[in-house]
């Protein structure tokens, strides 16, 4: 389905100025809680230089540490599966749960199973998919999708949610407080999660020398599930897998405090052996990450440990929220991650990015989001996606500024584009005109005054 | 491998900087004082607590938690008080390995107190992560405060489905 | 002072036809300072617009063209962080990248408060500016060229632009809340994607006014260019001076 590109969503999402202007709000506050994190930690540039250098180790040795991490995790008893694609890790869920006769299952946050679409395939199959993420529960109850990795629901106002919960939970008529709306939640979600048998996560790491796997969570929904039942799905993307323990210290002191600008997430679970009586498999999906490998100009993307710091401090994004971005990832990492995935039908997003390289300075892995971004813009004429006027506009430019002659004449005419009548200056063609006022060319150029004043002398 | 050689974070004093990041976390950290009763702090700190859980050896509970037969049978517990191993002064963060028959004590009581010796404190996650160790239990679990959310309109609600609050004592 | 060599002006496209004034005070500025200024008149472009337009290949000829006429000078400096940075990160690996020989201006092109901060090493400036001015952090000047700390890393402050204002008597220098938020030119960026440059530009504008400043001043006359449209169409009671035009006020 051909979604509206960059350029129109955001002029939508403007348009609404109350709800444009806290989003912004909100998410530089953040940004903003990163950075006092960040400035309590003296070491804080180190570990992100290692974070970098530990990640594109692992990368560029991704077959030694998956074999590894399997090897360890079937001796602790869990169950390890490869995926090759989205479907594949699709059918090996509803394997598991047909093996078990489970009709339902709870699930905490994964942007891997979104990127697999697995609740609407599990939902054709007749299975009850809850997501237990309170962010993702309101969203799920919406039929609406995330609009941030970290933050999914923080486009929809608490009167909506109240709204909400009014019709599917039964809670009191009118009342749209955070701490009444989410103690709902909490009481109905207990009930599903003691019902459950079996529960899914994803995994924030996987340690190939122990063969545990890590999910950090701040609501207990991950450990409610997994704890009251006695199967446990992790679906974890191969990119994810660290070397060890010490690897793993240096990036959870850096994911909480990037992403929420918290010194650590409330919980940081490591299953390592499936419960007494039950089973823990583990699902490592490629669908394609092997494929990036080989990329030397986006291999870094796989470096990213999905803290959402990029779209925080990301003027655009913050302007213009997730659902303007086509790829179910937005901002920086979410433009360079739909290129991957499929350029000529995500390459609108590309115009997404002023190249601030702000992105560049908060990843906690040292992405290059910026420099990658402007490497997809070189390469769009080649897959025949290039914005035609801006291909006649780079063809004049190049003309006029390859030859003085013309150049020169097109300076001295300039200030003559002064005295055209403004309903010319300011026709639809000129988008600059639509918020600002064209600047005025100087009756005498540089190069004029240059001849004149000094070389005259 | 890259190598891990960096002069992380240290803390004049640890005690007091866990429990100052503690507090900020939305928890809570107290020291024992020399002679005082473990259990009448812990009365002390959460008096309405009804039905308590813990397999703790000195600790006074309403039910211990070894007895159960199923996880399910846990919810109700309003304050479990559990056995941790050390405590993070960066983060607040206490490394607790699972032993409780059922791992859900630790996600499911409403309240939660974690027990941890005064001197078993390190100053950061490097050093942590040095003493990390799992049992055949196989499950651990980094726990800082309580559990929480913002995820309406970022406003952040302390007690989401975890517990509504955590003091961790340390002795 | 540090420097008395000969270097060579570029003056950016748009500093040329829209705000030669700046040209103007660099030439003057530098002269003051004992330097041997000459401007090659046969320069054109450095092809930022292109290449970030997504047609790097299109600037070939024309760096090409910018080595052959700065080849003889010491220095290249520039008033603009944005073309500088271009010149200086972007020529390497686009000659690179379509197999051409090595860039040699990487090492000898400069911003020129870059220039005057860290080679000429200014120490005292003549006249006075007696006005409250809001510095413009531009991202290419603080995340390219290091003119400023990068608000994203933790380092110590510090700012080359402060440090020149300081010297110069009478300037009330403040800088705006989110101190090094992008303004929303971005080249192309700025027509392509006009709503959100424009609620970028009114938002950086708001912050530059809560200072109280009379001026907003930067290195980048393209980031002042777009926020000048802006409050020239929004009737804001601001106005706008690149800060080479500030050092060398009253001379």
């Amino acid at each position: 389905m051909k979604k509206e590109t960059h350029i129109h969503a955001a002029e939508r999402f403007l348009s609404n100025k109350k709800n444009a202007e806290w989003h912004d709000e909100t998410l530089w506050q953040t940004r903003t809680k990163r950075d006092r994190q960040a400035a309590l930690i003296p070491e804080w540039e180190q570990l992100r230089e290692l974070a970098s250098k530990i990640k594109m180790h692992t990368i560029t040795h991704l077959d030694r540490y998956l074999e590894q991490f399997a090897t360890a995790a079937e001796k602790n008893g869990a169950t390890v599966h490869w995926a090759k694609d989205a479907a594949e890790h699709n059918a090996i869920v509803l394997q598991i749960l047909q093996q078990h006769e489970a009709s339902k299952l709870v699930k905490s946050k994964s942007m891997l199973t979104e990127e697999c679409n697995l609740n609407p395939f599990l939902f054709e199959k007749g299975i009850d998919v809850v997501e237990s993420d309170l962010g993702e529960r309101i969203l799920q109850l919406m039929d609406i999708p995330p609009s941030h990795i970290v933050m999914p629901a923080i486009h929809i106002q608490r009167e909506d949610v109240g709204k909400l919960f009014e019709e599917k939970l039964q809670t009191e008529k009118g009342n749209a407080d955070p701490t009444y709306l989410t103690r709902a939640m909490r009481q109905c979600l207990r009930e599903k999660f003691l019902a459950s048998t079996v529960a899914m996560t994803g995994a924030n790491f996987g340690i190939a020398e122990t063969g545990d796997v890590v999910v950090c969570t701040n609501e207990a929904n991950a450990d409610m599930g997994t704890s009251s039942a006695k199967v446990h799905i992790v679906s974890m993307g191969i990119e994810k897998v660290i070397p060890s323990h010490d690897a793993l210290s240096v990036f959870v002191r850096l994911l909480a405090r990037s992403a929420t600008g918290q010194p650590s997430t409330s919980y940081t679970s490591h299953y390592q052996k499936p419960q007494k009586g039950g089973e823990l498999h583990i699902i490592l999906v490629d669908n394609g990450r092997s494929d990036n490998l080989a990329d030397k100009d986006h291999i870094q993307t796989l470096k990213c440990i999905r803290c959402g710091a990029c779209m925080n401090t990301c003027p655009v994004y913050r302007r213009s929220g997730g659902y303007s971005y086509s790829y179910f990832i937005p901002g920086p990492i979410g433009i360079n991650l739909g290129m991957l995935k499929d350029p000529k039908n995500y390459y609108t997003n590309l115009s997404a990015c002023t190249l601030c390289f702000s992105c560049n300075s908060v990843c906690p892995v040292q992405v290059d989001l910026g420099n990658q971004i402007y490497k997809w813009r070189q390469g769009l004429n080649a897959i025949g996606k290039a914005n035609r006027t801006k291909k006649v506009m780079s063809d004049g430019m190049r003309m006029m500024f390859q030859q003085s002659g013309v150049y020169h004449a097109a300076v001295k005419a300039a200030p003559l584009m002064n005295l055209m009548p403004r309903a010319l200056i300011y026709c639809k063609a000129n988008k600059w005109g639509i918020g600002r006022e064209v600047p005025q060319f100087a009756k005498q150029s540089f190069t004029s005054w240059w001849k004149k004043e000094v070389q005259k002398r | 491998m890259p190598l891990i050689a960096l002069d992380a974070i240290h803390y004049s004093d640890k005690v007091e900087q866990f429990v100052e990041v503690s507090k900020s976390v939305g928890g809570n950290a107290v020291v024992l004082r020399e002679g005082e009763d473990i259990n009448v702090l812990i009365r002390s700190l959460y008096p309405d607590a009804g039905k308590s859980a813990s397999n703790v050896p000195g600790i006074d509970a309403v039910i211990n938690p070894d007895d159960v037969r199923t996880s399910q049978e846990l919810n109700g517990i309003s304050l479990g008080i559990v056995q941790g191993v050390f405590g993070v002064a960066e983060n607040g963060c206490v490394w607790v390995v699972q032993n409780v028959k059922e791992r859900s004590l630790y996600f499911i009581s409403e309240y939660l107190v974690i027990l941890i010796d005064k001197d078993q404190l390190v100053d950061n996650m490097h050093e942590a992560y040095k003493k990390v160790q799992f049992n055949d239990y196989g499950f651990g679990c980094f726990i800082s405060g309580p559990s929480k959310t913002a995820d309406i309109e970022q406003a952040l609600v302390v007690g989401a489905h975890g517990a509504k609050g955590v003091t961790v004592i340390l002795r | 002072m540090g420097y008395r060599g000969k270097i060579g002006l570029f003056i950016p496209c748009y500093v040329n036809t829209v705000f030669p004034e700046v040209g103007i005070a660099t030439y003057k500025l530098l002269t003051h300072l004992g330097i041997d200024v000459d401007y090659p008149v046969d320069q054109t472009c450095c092809g930022q617009p292109m290449a970030n337009a997504g047609f790097e290949e299109k600037s070939v000829p024309l760096i090409h063209k910018f080595n052959e006429l700065f080849d003889k000078y010491d220095y290249v400096v520039g008033p603009s962080a944005s073309c500088v940075a271009f010149v200086k990160e972007n020529h390497p690996h686009i000659l690179e990248a379509h197999g051409q020989h090595a860039c040699q201006m990487s090492g000898k092109i400069y911003e020129v408060c870059e220039f005057l901060h860290d080679i000429v090493k200014v120490e005292a400036l003549p006249g006075a500016f007696p006005h409250k001015v809001s510095v413009h952090n531009s991202c290419h000047g603080v995340r390219e060229l290091h003119l400023s700390s990068p608000s994203e890393l933790h380092r110590p402050r510090y700012s080359k632009i402060k440090d020149l204002l300081s010297l110069k008597e009478g300037v009330e220098v403040f800088e705006p809340q989110r101190v090094d938020e992008c303004c929303g030119f971005g080249g192309m960026f700025a027509v392509e994607e006009d709503a959100v440059s424009v609620q970028m530009g009114k938002d950086k504008l708001r912050n530059h006014m809560a200072t109280g400043a009379e001026f907003v001043t930067g290195a980048d006359s393209s980031c002042l260019m777009h926020m000048q449209g802006i409050a020239r169409r929004e009737n804001l009671p601001i106005q706008f001076i690149h800060v080479v035009e500030i050092l060398v006020a009253g001379l």
